[in-house]
């Protein structure tokens, strides 16, 4: 809503975090916004509330409250088993119309992506994507959103003034969640869904969950890649057992695709795909540029290659020079001994 | 090939425009001018397809769109795994209708815009994916003994690995070869040539004076402003290996081509 | 059946650089090329359209150059392009740009699908798309990686998710934005090219769709940027690490473990 005046800002108040709810569970990437939508709501001295929309979702309760939400707003309805993103949408802005939040974060998923435009449009609020950085301006009070733009190549801070609530979408894997504190207690609120709120705009006809997590490099927080040192499809089924020891995905150049030793929907680079993991370890990949551009905002990059000099290991943080087949066996003995 | 070695008809690259361009007239009649040079000169026009991913406009459909008259035995076309099956065919069948015989294949560049030829689409078993060599298989099986048909060569490459790719190409139908960019003498030719003295090779000659660009492909970093003389290098290169032909990548046609003509001698 | 497939020019960022001083993206010298994810549904579209028939609209806001990735549209099979162009849009976000594309789709009247990219590399915020649904109140449905089933009436859609897709089926009037996995776009041909070349593209302005000023540029915009800097600098320090595989071994595991990273 527009809110250009103090008094009007005044009448927003609390910070937000709406959950993501897949199957009725509430997501971990909401502990993460919870983790920093605590700090918001104790810079502007005020309650943090976690909206939950799902069915089944009121068992989650506790948890919400554990990791660090004063007030669980529960909308616990069977018709919001399915993604129905219009009624959630619906049922949002009715209830940020009663409530009136000042602040509200949802994950930059693509639920959330579908939910919070919807929302934030309908309810005359800005809205701010990705957000990698959220903190409070100590003069006006208002909400700094921080973001990563042109494929990373800038940093923008951005700022919603003279609209209420600020909204900010933050992706998984970027804010840090609260330690669970199972003796953290907190308010519940119950809201219900209203009649025409669902199903008027879709059916949900089908709902498949992978259970097999399929090669989702850009979701990989982990990534093991291989390329031409690599040498053959044998060498790639050692990395996988190093990324299945970390909990972690295969990634290849494209020299290791072309041969033919991993099929293409791993490749990393330019004609593959882009990636932002944790830890991108490198193996036997040279490092030309169309591979780096791929890769080179992962936050922590291992090389390993018998070659000492290449791009790649001198790009990586930590560059180890050796044989990848007697390294990688090594290290994997290395991750058992705990 | 061997008679363009032969007779000294040098290979020029012309990149046709990109898909992208903002000024298509000026780029379609700055293409066919830098076309009909070439022809005029009796050399061999070597047309690009969608270079280094860029996506760009088709050699066969420039000539038709144009109406140039290809010199006979005179154009290559450059023919990647970035296509759709129907694309490719496509490609194949206006070459066959023009008379370009000469085709230069490779893996290409991709882009996120490029789509890629599958193993099935060109019939290939076993293979994750599409290379130069099931490429060739296929058009030699599309168009039996009609192309003659040139795979590129990498002497940055590790050599046990090139060598092994070559031997595929050649058996799957090569018949030329053209080298990455090469700056002098380079052993890794040297003993390409050694091992197929009867297949015609070319060399490339890098004609602009900007080095630093071949630091992707040569696999290290050439510093800006590296002095280099394009001239000079393609003088040694016909010293060097007289024997082979030359493919003249990025030729300034206003500054350099009337002095390439006394270059090989 | 009507499409509107809404097209973004955007600088290709594989160019972008920032100014050292200014801290600034340098626009200069980087080309406008078509955001790459407005081709999968501009093919969707098409494919509509030969399949059962439709007009296909391709719609773009930008400067007036923007006509380009319209002219590259009808190259692959648009029936025409609508540019909407106005010093007044200047410095929307992206609720002025939903906004101002949902007015024009209200001029173009009778429109029963508006296909989107899911997002543009510029931005990368994937909030038009459901920004325009909201403003028109139509159906949406978001990283759609399938439309499996299209008649007059309805379609239905296969949404992509982290962790699965489902299937809906909704009724038209609806905005669907989509993810590459729907389509191999098709390139155009010279001949297509040169014949969209040709064709006239009509700029509407925001008094042509009736845009209520205050909604749009950046005055009209709830967000505005208010500093832009590099990102943090890669970590310029490689630490070397050599020896004998176990040692190695060690020394990384020792290193990632430091470094909470595993």
């Amino acid at each position: 809503m527009l809110a250009n005046t103090p008094a009007l800002r005044a009448e927003y108040r609390n910070v937000w975090v709406v959950a993501e709810v897949s199957g009725g569970k509430v997501q971990k990437v909401t502990w993460e916004l919870l983790g920093a939508a605590r700090r918001l709501a104790d810079a502007r001295s005020c309650e943090l509330w976690c909206v939950a929309l799902g069915d089944g979702v009121s068992k989650e309760t506790a948890a919400i409250h554990g990791y660090g939400a004063d007030v669980a707003l529960i909308v616990d309805d069977s018709r919001l088993a399915r993604f129905d993103d219009e009624a959630e949408a619906a049922a949002l802005v009715r209830l940020i119309g009663k409530y009136r939040p000042e602040i509200l974060v949802c994950a930059a998923t693509t639920r959330g992506r579908a939910l919070i435009p919807r929302v934030a449009v309908t309810s005359n609020s800005g809205l701010t994507a990705d957000c990698t950085g959220l903190a409070i301006d100590p003069e006006s009070g208002d909400l700094l959103q921080t973001r990563p733009a042109f494929g990373g190549n800038i940093m923008a801070t951005i700022r919603s003034a003279n609209h209420r609530p600020q909204m900010a979408t933050v992706r998984p894997r970027v804010m840090n969640a609260l330690d669970f504190d199972p003796a953290r207690k907190g308010q519940s609120i119950s809201e219900g869904l209203l009649e025409g709120e669902s199903g008027a705009f879709k059916t949900v006809l089908e709902v498949f969950h992978d259970e097999e997590n399929p090669v989702n490099l850009s979701d990989a927080r982990f990534i093991v890649a291989g390329g031409r040192g690599v040498k053959g499809a044998e060498g790639f089924k050692l990395l996988r057992k190093l990324a299945d020891a970390v909990g972690g995905a295969v990634g290849a150049s494209r020299a290791a695709v072309d041969s033919g030793w991993v099929p293409y929907n791993h490749q990393v680079g330019q004609t593959g795909q882009t990636v932002q993991a944790t830890v991108y370890v490198a193996c036997g990949i040279s490092g030309q540029i169309q591979h780096l551009v791929g890769m080179q905002s992962c936050d922590y990059i291992v090389a390993i290659d018998k070659n000492p000099d290449t791009p790649m290991m001198r790009l990586a943080d930590a560059a180890v020079v050796g044989d990848l087949y007697e390294i990688i066996p090594a290290m994997l003995a290395e991750l058992a001994r705990t | 090939m061997r008679h363009h070695i032969e007779n000294r008809i040098y290979h020029v690259e012309i990149l046709p425009p990109k898909q992208e361009t903002e000024k298509l007239e000026a780029d379609l009649e700055a293409f066919a001018v830098k076309f009909n040079r070439v022809m005029a000169s009796g050399y061999c026009a070597c047309i690009t397809d969608n270079a280094m991913g860029n996506l760009a406009f088709q050699g066969s459909e420039m000539i038709e769109e144009l109406s140039l008259v290809p010199g006979d035995d005179l154009v290559m076309i450059h023919l990647n795994t970035f296509h759709t099956k129907e694309n490719l065919d496509g490609i194949l069948d206006s070459c066959a209708r023009l008379g370009i015989r000469n085709l230069l294949v490779i893996s290409g560049d991709g882009s996120d815009r490029l789509p890629r030829l599958s193993p099935s689409d060109v019939g290939a078993q076993g293979v994750e994916a599409v290379t130069s060599v099931e490429l060739l298989r296929y058009i030699e099986r599309a168009h039996p003994g009609f192309f003659n048909l040139g795979v590129a060569f990498n002497p940055y490459e590790p050599e046990e690995h090139e060598a092994q790719k070559m031997e595929r190409k050649m058996a799957a139908g090569a018949r030329f070869i053209i080298t990455q960019p090469v700056i002098g003498l380079h052993p890794m030719v040297e003993k390409l040539l050694a091992k197929y003295p009867q297949v015609p090779v070319i060399v490339e000659a890098w004609m602009s004076k900007k080095l630093d660009l071949l630091s992707e492909a040569v696999g290290y970093e050439i510093p800006e402003g590296t002095p280099y003389d394009p001239i000079e290098n393609l003088k040694s290169l016909h010293a060097i290996y007289p024997k082979c032909g030359v493919y003249l990548s990025l030729l300034g046609f206003k500054t350099q081509y009337d002095l390439v003509k006394d270059c090989w001698k | 059946m009507k499409i509107v497939v809404c097209i973004k020019q955007v600088p290709a960022t594989s160019d972008a650089k920032i100014d050292p001083e200014t801290k600034r993206i340098v626009r200069e010298g980087i080309k406008a090329v078509t955001n790459p994810f407005d081709a999968y549904a501009l093919e969707e579209a098409v494919r509509i359209k030969e399949r059962l028939g439709a007009e296909v609209i391709a719609l773009t806001m930008g400067p007036p150059r923007a006509d380009m990735v319209l002219r590259e549209a009808i190259a692959v099979g648009a029936d025409r392009g609508i540019l909407l162009s106005d010093r007044a849009f200047g410095g929307s976000d992206t609720w002025a740009t939903s906004y101002a594309l949902s007015k024009a789709v209200e001029r173009i009247g009778g429109v029963d699908l508006v296909l989107c990219g899911k997002q543009a590399i510029d931005g990368d915020t994937a909030q038009v798309g459901p920004g325009i649904a909201a403003q028109l109140g139509w159906a949406q449905a978001t990283y759609v990686m399938a439309m499996p089933q299209v008649d007059e009436g309805s379609f239905t859609a296969k949404r992509m998710h982290e962790d699965g897709w489902d299937l809906c089926r909704i009724a038209f009037p609806a905005v669907v934005t989509v993810v590459k996995d729907l389509n191999q776009p098709r390139i155009p041909t010279l001949k297509g090219r040169l014949a969209a070349q040709k064709v006239e593209i009509p700029t509407w302005t925001a008094a042509d769709v009736g845009a209520d000023l205050s909604k749009i540029g950046l005055d009209g915009s709830p967000t505005r940027v208010v500093k832009t800097e590099p990102p943090p600098a890669r970590n310029k320090e490689t630490l070397r690490i050599e020896g004998s595989a176990a040692d190695c071994a060690a020394a990384l595991v020792r290193e990632l473990r430091q470094k909470s990273l595993v």
